[in-house]
């Protein structure tokens, strides 16, 4: 709401400054966002008086004035308009004056006259929508006083909450203004010299609807004659944000600003047989509106109409047909109120917000039906002439007093942890209007409102009644009461204090799963990021990252129909993502293009999907790497990411969640993995502890971690557009990722005795994985194996091209004693003869 | 050979010896003086050969000569080694001399994503203060994200949070952690400190201030006293935690359907100190979250007796919080995810 401070001025007092008057509207709810200084666009205008207007010898349309700016020597300027005389007083801009929009005013030359300046007419000056005439001041306009001076303003920007409808308005926030200072509020009365006949002899209105349309306040002003409003109304209007149209229009706006009840002004003759019916449009019923848009209407939208059909959508946009033009000379006023939730719906079935319907929702003040109409009346018959016919037609005259609520002085004390007696909150009530009396002995609080009330009663000395203004709409509940009561005395005053309650039970942070992963990837040199979930629907499909289908569940379930948002904001950001790797790819290659080549990221994000039963969401870890694993420095050359690296980092989450080392299984479908370099990667629980999560068997040995690592197939890349030769990805889901806890591990016992290492060189097949042999060879070696790791692999002479040759150290040891030769011996055959056995392997010598 | 002579030839040989211990240039060298001096076949050996032909009284004689001289030496040798070992070390140390102004040898360190870290850092202070995270979906249904925190269908504050909706029947991407609000009422009983961090989403169009998916945090305290003078002490504990000690703050009305009375915090602007500057449309003051009294309508959507229980919630944007605590200026960088900006938050 914009508020031009000259017209707040009309309704109270402000000796403040305006950035103090914001302050304190602000700290009272009514928050200031900006303060405009209207006319500060204005720079070296000033009023000059006409001394003589001639016709310019060469050109027509031109004249040649002389005016005086009060002091020095008349200017000499050349004028278009043709509505000057001499002796008027009219804006001068004077060589180096600035005018909105920017535009600079020069000495200039007009078809070989020196013009030394301009005159401005209100459109230049952006005062007034007049764009042919040059604006005439009144005559006693000071001479050379600067314009910005005269007319300048400054708007306050407030923005009104959707609860406070009653301050939408000027004489609204003159109340709140009124509250926070203490000045006398001014809420003017109207009085209407009325002619006969009476309205009620010329007008019928008929309302279908009553539930739709509780109040119908009908008034008629004849003998009205069109044209532009007072330039001093056009100011108003235009500095509250509002476009001038005409005196009659301008009537109906500047009454809603003032007294926030929108109003609609109806050409009278447009109106058959002088009878309005409030009604649900018909079926098949149209209306071309203001906005020259002929709509079709339905039966869920309310009319005003004529016998003949309707001639307003209402509470929302009037029709075309009906408007008042300058050849009306007799006009209906309209000042109804309408169902809020029927005009919303109507305005965002027809994507028509307006000033008014915006009023209507947030409900009307009762009185104000008559106030409006009363008001408007009178507007248009001192700026558009005419008389006003007497009385109105009023559907339902009989207004509300105001409303009480009960309240509990000493809940007020409860909830916001002050000590105010009820006489204190009484005064507080009392200026913001709200009136206060003794409750009866069975007082009734309403503690809630809505579809599901609640009220308690009380014994009435421990409770007061408050008696709420009408247009304080807002105020039903005792909390209500209690929020005015402090915003009245200020937040401020709301002491400080720690909470001294009782603390709740512990519970253990469901993020330690996913903050020890995330703390795994930073610390292997990863790069945390945070992308979106609203992704494109052709990204889906770009990369056919495996959904879990028969894999084992650690996490909730991936994969599903897809989840489509119905209004999206651009088709990039429609559907929700079902896997994170393809934003990390997107992330890669944005770097990329910022010359960017090594790129270590991950995310730890939800995908998503629906079922017939609703929806589902789940979390997966991801991480990418492209370009060097190792940047090349002064002493060391470069050295790529490859699949080791990955799963290594998975390696590592497997260690940080004392999970058993990951196990890695080849998979070999091909794109979008490259088809030698992919594995489906499971890992499980160890015997020390581990992560837990609801719903999840998290015994030693169940899969904990499940999910793909591979190097992604080039075609991947290229669709990505990605400079970078090899990219890995990996996605696995996690046991409690999405909410878990993780068991402290426990230590075993340091052995005493001695281990003994044994390495053994094994020659396979080359399409042996090194994984099943060192399964195998675990398998094999029995209880005394400590520790087996593949350290090296060979391949060439003297080994047939399909062998490689594996070398493997074992670790053995025996938890009570050194182990003899013959037994290191025993475990050492052991494995030989397992692998000889299993995978034709035999020993190199 | 007689004793005198044989002795003069074992102090010739001690004096030898001694010029050639000292002059040994390395230990190879000392090492051969040693051979040819004390080795089996060793000078003094060759000498000591010639005693059988000495009288028996003189052979323990030109022993103990012979024990002196050796001795002589293997001292002369063991100091001599001592140095040359010095000598070498010294010599070893001076060639491996580096550069100690090239840069060290980096490990490659990631970095947490800032929302995350903003997150943590609010976690830390309310957890201080016995609050406890829960969690909720993103997406939700209309009744838990709107009508159970008495926003009705058809009224006007739906305008507060422009949605987005999907395709399922009745739900939506969450507008806000509040739901969670209702969430954890049902799921635990008072006392309640409950913090809700997570994702939302609106439709709004992106600028430096606005994004249709960002990060809230959402916290809610329940209990028979929990009083808005309680919510101020607290939020003012999280000012001075985050921002600063000696940061003020400022509590006015605010309006949300969900709480009443309603609360806007702000803390003194972060740019200029409170002395105003564009930052904070010169009123010298920032706004960092919204808050106020559960209201009891919410209450009982959550099960629990308004008469009985009060308490107090609070939503803050996890964005606006690290703009100002980072020095942040544009909201994009944060989903952008240059790695430019992301590796300033080591
Ligand atoms: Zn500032």
């Amino acid at each position: 709401m914009r508020v031009p401070l000259s017209w707040l001025r009309d309704f109270v007092d402000v000796d403040l400054a305006p950035e103090a008057l914001a302050e304190r509207l602000t700290l009272l709810g009514m928050e200031v966002k900006g303060i405009e200084r209207w006319g500060a666009a204005w720079r070296s205008v000033v009023v000059g008086e006409l001394l003589t207007v001639e016709r310019h010898p060469r050109a027509d349309r031109l004249s040649l004035t002389t005016v005086t700016v009060g002091s020095g020597e008349p200017l000499h300027i050349v004028c278009g308009a043709t509505n000057i005389a001499p002796g008027q007083r009219v804006p001068v801009a004077l060589p180096g004056a600035i005018l909105p929009g920017d535009r600079r005013i020069e000495r200039t030359e007009k078809m070989g006259i020196a013009s030394e300046g301009m005159l401005c007419s209100g459109d230049e000056l952006e005062l007034t929508t007049d764009a042919d005439g040059i604006l005439i001041l009144p005559a006693d306009t000071p001479l050379g006083a600067d314009l910005s001076e005269l007319y300048g303003d400054v708007v306050l920007d407030v923005d009104v909450k959707p609860n406070r409808g009653d301050a939408l308005s000027l004489i609204g926030l003159a109340r709140e203004v009124a509250a926070a200072t203490g000045a006398p509020l001014r809420v003017p009365t109207v009085e209407l010299a009325e002619v006969d006949p009476g309205v009620a002899d010329r007008l019928r209105v008929v309302v279908e609807e009553p539930a739709l349309c509780t109040r119908f306040v009908g008034r008629i002003v004849s003998g009205v004659t069109g044209g532009p409003s007072p330039d001093r109304v056009q100011m108003r209007l235009r500095a509250a944000g509002m476009r001038p149209v005409s005196n009659v229009v301008d009537a109906t706006n500047y009454v809603m600003l003032e007294t926030g009840k929108p109003t609609h002004a109806f050409d009278a003759s447009a109106i058959h047989d002088a009878t309005i019916v409030v009604r649900r449009a018909r079926a098949g019923e149209r209306l071309e509106t203001l906005d020259h848009v002929v709509r079709e209407l339905d039966a869920e939208t309310l009319v005003i109409a004529d016998p003949r059909g309707p001639l307003a959508i209402a509470g929302v946009m009037g029709g075309a047909a009906s408007e008042v033009t300058d050849a009306t000379t007799e006009v209906v006023i309209e000042s109804a109120i309408f169902d809020p939730v029927s005009i919303r719906r109507t305005g965002q079935r027809y994507a028509l917000r307006s000033e008014a319907s915006q009023r209507f929702e947030k409900g009307q003040d009762v009185p104000t039906a008559r106030i409006g109409a009363d008001r408007v009346a009178g507007l248009v018959a001192a700026w558009a002439g005419g008389r006003v016919l007497r009385g109105r037609v009023d559907t339902d005259p009989v207004e509300p007093g105001p409303s009480r609520v009960a309240f509990r002085p000493a809940r007020v004390d409860r909830l916001l942890g002050t000590s105010l007696s009820a006489d204190e909150q009484a005064l507080l009530l009392a200026r913001v209007g709200i009136e206060t009396e003794p409750a009866p002995a069975a007082a009734v609080i309403p503690v809630a409102a809505g579809d599901d009330p609640l009220a308690v009663s009380v014994d009435g000395g421990d409770a007061r009644v408050a008696l709420v203004p009408t247009w304080r709409r807002d105020i039903e509940i005792e909390a209500d009461i209690i929020e005015e009561i402090a915003r009245v005395r200020g937040y401020e005053t709301v002491p400080a204090r720690r909470p001294e309650t009782q603390m709740p039970a512990y519970r253990p942070s469901p993020l330690a799963v996913r903050d020890a992963v995330r703390e795994v990837l930073v610390g292997a040199g990863l790069v945390e990021v945070v992308t979106h979930a609203l992704v494109a629907p052709a990204s889906l499909d770009q990369l056919a990252w495996p959904d879990d289908g028969d894999l084992p569940s650690v996490e909730v379930r991936s994969g599903g129909p897809v989840v489509t948002v119905r209004n999206p904001l651009a088709a990039q950001h429609s559907v929700l993502r079902q896997h994170v790797v393809p934003s990390l790819l997107d992330v890669l290659a944005t770097n990329e293009r910022h010359g960017r080549s090594r790129v270590a990221i991950f995310e730890v994000g939800k995908g998503y999907a629906k079922d017939t039963d609703g929806p589902r969401e789940w979390w997966r870890l991801a991480f990418v790497l492209g370009g060097a694993a190792d940047p090349a420095a002064w002493s060391r050359v470069e050295r790529p990411y490859d699949l080791d690296d990955a799963k290594a980092i998975l390696e590592l989450v497997a260690e940080r969640l004392s999970l058993r080392a990951p196990s890695f299984v080849p998979d070999q479908r091909g794109a979008p993995f490259h088809p030698g370099r992919a594995a489906a990667v499971t890992a499980t629980i160890g015997d020390t502890g581990g992560p837990a999560a609801p719903g999840f068997v998290t015994r030693p040995g169940a899969i904990a971690v499940v999910g793909h690592v591979a190097e992604l197939h080039p075609d991947v890349l290229a669709a990505w557009d990605l400079r970078a030769v090899r990219v890995l990805a990996a996605e696995v889901a996690i046991v409690g990722l999405g909410g878990g806890t993780l068991a402290a591990p426990m230590a075993r016992p340091l052995s005493r005795v001695p281990s003994v290492e044994r390495d053994l060189a094994v020659v396979v097949r080359e399409d042996v994985p090194a994984g099943v042999v060192a399964s195998t060879a675990s398998r094999a070696a029995g209880e005394l194996l400590r520790d087996l790791r593949l350290f090296d692999v060979y391949r060439g002479a003297p080994l047939a091209t399909d062998e490689k040759s594996l070398a493997i150290r074992l670790v053995l040891q025996a938890p009570d004693r050194t182990l003899t030769d013959d037994e290191v011996d025993a475990v050492v055959r052991s494995v030989t003869d397992g692998l000889s056995v299993d995978l034709g392997a035999r020993l190199r010598t | 050979m007689d004793l005198e002579t044989m002795t003069a030839q074992l102090e010739r040989l001690r004096a030898d010896a001694l010029v050639a211990v000292e002059g040994a240039a390395d230990a190879a060298a000392l090492e051969q003086v040693h051979v040819s001096f004390l080795g089996r076949k060793g000078a003094i050996t060759e000498i000591l050969r010639g005693i059988a032909g000495l009288d028996a009284a003189d052979r323990p004689r030109i022993g103990a000569v012979a024990n002196d001289v050796r001795g002589a030496v293997e001292a002369a040798a063991v100091v001599r080694d001592e140095a040359l070992r010095a000598a070498e070390l010294e010599s070893r140390l001076a060639a491996e001399t580096v550069d100690v102004t090239t840069p060290g040898r980096r490990v490659a360190r990631g970095s947490r994503h800032p929302i995350a870290e903003t997150v943590a850092a609010i976690d830390e202070v309310f957890g201080r203060f016995g609050f406890v995270v829960h969690e909720g979906p993103e997406i939700e249904d209309d009744v838990t994200n709107f009508q159970m925190l008495n926003i009705p269908a058809d009224h006007p504050a739906r305008d507060l949070w422009a949605t987005l909706y999907v395709d399922i029947d009745d739900h939506l991407l969450r507008t806000h952690t509040s739901p969670g609000q209702i969430r954890v009422m049902r799921e635990t009983r008072p006392p309640i400190r409950a913090l809700l961090p997570g994702r939302c989403f609106r439709y709004e169009a992106v600028d430096a201030s606005h994004a249709f998916e960002f990060f809230q945090v959402e916290g809610l305290m329940v209990d028979e006293g929990t009083s808005l003078a309680d919510l101020r002490g607290l939020l003012d504990e999280f000012a001075h935690a985050l921002f600063g000690a000696a940061r003020a703050t400022r509590f006015r009305p605010g309006y949300y359907p969900f709480t009443e009375p309603s609360v806007a915090f702000d803390v003194e602007c972060v740019v200029c100190d409170g002395g105003g500057c564009p930052a904070c449309g010169r009123t010298g003051w920032m706004t960092i979250l919204g808050a106020g009294m559960v209201h009891p309508v919410v209450l009982r959507y959550g099960g629990i007796d308004p008469e009985r229980y009060q308490g107090f919630a609070f939503g803050m944007g996890v964005e606006r919080i690290a703009m100002l605590r980072h020095g942040v200026h544009d909201l994009r960088l944060f989903m952008e995810n240059d790695l430019r900006f992301l590796e300033q938050f080591r």
